[in-house]
């Protein structure tokens, strides 16, 4: 294979060189993705297991590189598949082996408890992205979309006009759609 | 104890290359220094086995190594590197290491899981798949020591392993040295007497197929504070007992 | 000497965050490249390890120089060549060449001729004497298949068709001693025909036929005795590898 520098390709190139069999770009995918799917993962699972999970991912990008098509996100794809690989271990081993309690918000035990988990790693990781606590992105968020209160009260509580709260809104919503697809925003900066 | 000698003789023709070494040693990292023709390699050949002792006792992981059934034994938990090691130009580095760790008789289901540790631990991850013929000196003898380690060896002989390596890929394995000798007998043939000081538990030195110094690298050291030919402590220590031996 | 750390972006704000402290990503790529590194054995040197019980022979035996697929496709062309030849002049070709073939593939299987980590192969669990063997018999064998094969083709008679099996089994054990002794294949091959090439004019010599080699009963005996020897040699000097200090 004619020499490049897999530390400089973009994603999609190096899911394809892996399609092709370059097992260099493989490990440059682990070394890339590997830190923020176990973090996303250490969050259900014990320690030990994100790294068999993780192990089970990267040969499953191994056989299915192919498959891949470049219009989506490859952060997404890769989230896709540690997220079935974590599903199966979560389901064999029961509710009881969830680092998390899985129990939504209005009390009803889950259909799935492995499911429920896993959502909730993905919108703790989402959240996370809006910046940290006390931001204002995250206090929009926490006051029009948790505490879902009128868009008057919140610019009244926030100190700011009403389209300064509709245009963090429209920040908070973009950099979640985002963080949930793991695609990079393409907007500038916000206020 | 791994390795026992009493007396241990080995002749060509009319010429002894060993001529009566006594040695025992356990678990650690011993370097084997001295100048060219003194015997470290045939001395070295003998405990990998390649060649019988002429007279003398050998005894190796506690067995012995002139009956059939316990050579296989230790041939089984030893790892030789050659000081000129051969390669079969058109395999590609995994299938080296993993031909001879079938060889080792390792556990089939164990080898892909040691070559690839072996791979990793020497560094080659990104030339696993490179044949043999692309690969320069220094990865070759990088090959060699994996091939050397692949099975976990009790008893680790090398003969000139950092021949062809930079300065930094010396540290790292200077520090695999330290690691394996935890477990293991390591013993390392060198020309190089800082490698020998930086690794090194023990120190013996050959002088006519004799060992004519054994101990610490300080003790080794020491010999030449009153005086021997060097830039460094560990060299003047290294030419004066060699001095004192031609004497 | 580890390769480059696999850590990735450690104090990442990266929506998930950085590296978990007891995730260890090293081992996780070793895990994955032993799945992707591992090289899966074929269906002939599955059944060379079952058959031989030994994992490590069979691989020895599939990487047997003389018996990799260029070599053996080019004896099976010379061989068919032989045939073709012998239906159309009638002198037996295929006779002819047998020996000399089988002697160069012999030169070619193993020992400080041709094995270049010879020195490593006498350190290892699996004993240099047993891969020599196994590559040998390996060799003889196909040799002497595909040789009986092509004189039956050629339609040569019964007594020149394994008649050339002796005077084979002879040249293999001198051009195997030669390779060992003189640790080079090539020498081994020289000696191989030449002894061959020596023969069958010495035959002709003496009767006027080209195949007295084969043919002459009373050489039975020295050919026997002439493979005996090569093989006592090849095993005396596989025992005791030369060395120096």
């Amino acid at each position: 294979m004619a020499y490049c520098n897999r530390g400089e390709m973009d994603d999609d190139g190096l899911i394809a060189a892996v399609a092709a069999g370059d097992d260099r770009a493989l490990r440059e995918l682990l070394s890339r993705h590997g830190p923020w799917l176990a973090a996303r993962l250490r969050r259900v699972l014990p320690a030990a297991e994100v790294e068999d999970v993780l192990q089970e991912t990267f040969l499953a990008v191994w056989r299915g590189a192919a498959g891949y098509r470049p219009a989506g996100s490859a952060g997404g794809w890769l989230w896709g598949i540690a997220r079935r690989q974590a599903a199966l271990w979560l389901r064999r081993r029961g509710p009881a082996e969830l680092a998390l309690p899985a129990v939504p918000a209005d009390g009803r035990a889950p259909a799935d408890p492995a499911e429920a988990a896993l959502q909730h790693a993905e919108l703790a990781d989402a959240v996370n992205a809006l910046g940290p606590a006390g931001g204002a992105q995250r206090e929009v968020w926490q006051l029009m979309y948790v505490e879902d209160r009128p868009v008057a009260e919140v610019a009244e509580l926030m100190g700011v006009p009403e389209g300064t709260v509709k245009s963090r809104a429209y920040r908070a919503r973009r950099l979640m759609r985002a963080a949930l697809r793991r695609e990079p925003v393409r907007d500038g900066g916000g206020r | 104890m791994n390795i026992e000698t009493a007396g241990l003789i080995r002749r060509f023709g009319r010429t002894e290359a060993v001529a009566g070494v006594d040695l025992q040693a356990g678990p650690g990292v011993f370097g084997l220094l001295g100048p060219n023709g003194a015997g470290k390699t045939t001395l070295l050949r003998m405990m990998a086995t390649v060649i019988p002792p002429s007279s003398g006792t050998l005894r190796l992981l506690g067995r012995d190594p002139g009956a059939f059934g316990p050579r296989r034994e230790i041939r089984r938990r030893l790892g030789y590197l050659p000081q000129s090691l051969g390669y079969y130009p058109s395999f590609t580095v995994l299938e080296f290491i993993e031909y001879f760790a079938l060889l080792k008789e390792l556990p089939p289901a164990r080898v892909p899981g040691a070559v690839a540790a072996a791979v990793e631990q020497v560094g080659l991850g990104d030339k696993a798949r490179a044949k043999l013929r692309t690969l320069s000196g220094g990865m070759l003898r990088r090959v060699g020591i994996a091939q050397a380690i692949v099975n976990e060896p009790e008893l680790l002989l090398l003969d000139e392993p950092t021949a062809g390596l930079d300065p930094e890929q010396r540290v790292s394995f200077r520090a695999m040295l330290r690691d394996l000798g935890q477990r293991a007998s390591v013993v390392v043939s060198t020309h190089l007497v800082e490698d020998v000081g930086a690794a090194c538990t023990e120190v013996a030195l050959m002088h006519q197929g004799k060992i004519v110094f054994r101990g610490t690298p300080d003790e080794l050291t020491a010999r030449g504070v009153a005086g021997g030919a060097g830039d460094a402590p560990l060299e003047r220590g290294y030419t004066a007992v060699l001095a004192e031996a031609r004497s | 000497m580890s390769g480059p750390e696999l850590t990735g972006d450690r104090g990442g704000l990266a929506a998930g965050g950085p590296l978990p402290p007891d995730v260890d990503l090293g081992r996780v790529w070793l895990g994955v490249a032993t799945q992707v590194w591992r090289r899966r054995p074929g269906r002939v040197e599955r059944l060379a390890g079952r058959l031989l019980r030994s994992p490590g022979l069979a691989r020895a035996l599939v990487t047997t120089p003389s018996l990799l697929l260029g070599w053996v496709i080019a004896t099976v062309v010379l061989l068919a060549a032989g045939a073709v030849a012998t239906r159309a002049s009638g002198t037996p070709w295929v006779a002819l060449c047998a020996p000399a073939l089988a002697a160069a593939g012999i030169a070619y299987a193993y020992g400080p001729g041709i094995d270049p980590a010879w020195e490593l192969s006498c350190s290892m669990a699996v004993s240099d004497r047993m891969v020599l063997l196994v590559r040998a018999l390996a060799l003889f064998g196909l040799n002497a298949l595909l040789g009986v094969a092509a004189s039956a083709v050629s339609g040569a008679a019964a007594a020149l068709t394994f008649g050339w099996l002796i005077p084979m089994t002879a040249m293999c054990g001198l051009a195997l001693a030669t390779a060992t002794v003189a640790r080079s294949a090539n020498a081994g091959v020289a000696a191989g025909l030449a002894g061959w090439v020596i023969a069958v004019l010495a035959g002709k010599a003496v009767d006027g036929h080209v195949l007295t080699a084969i043919t002459d009963s009373a050489l039975v005996l020295p050919y026997l005795a002439i493979a005996a020897c090569g093989t006592a040699i090849a095993v005396y000097m596989t025992r005791i590898p030369r060395g120096t200090a």
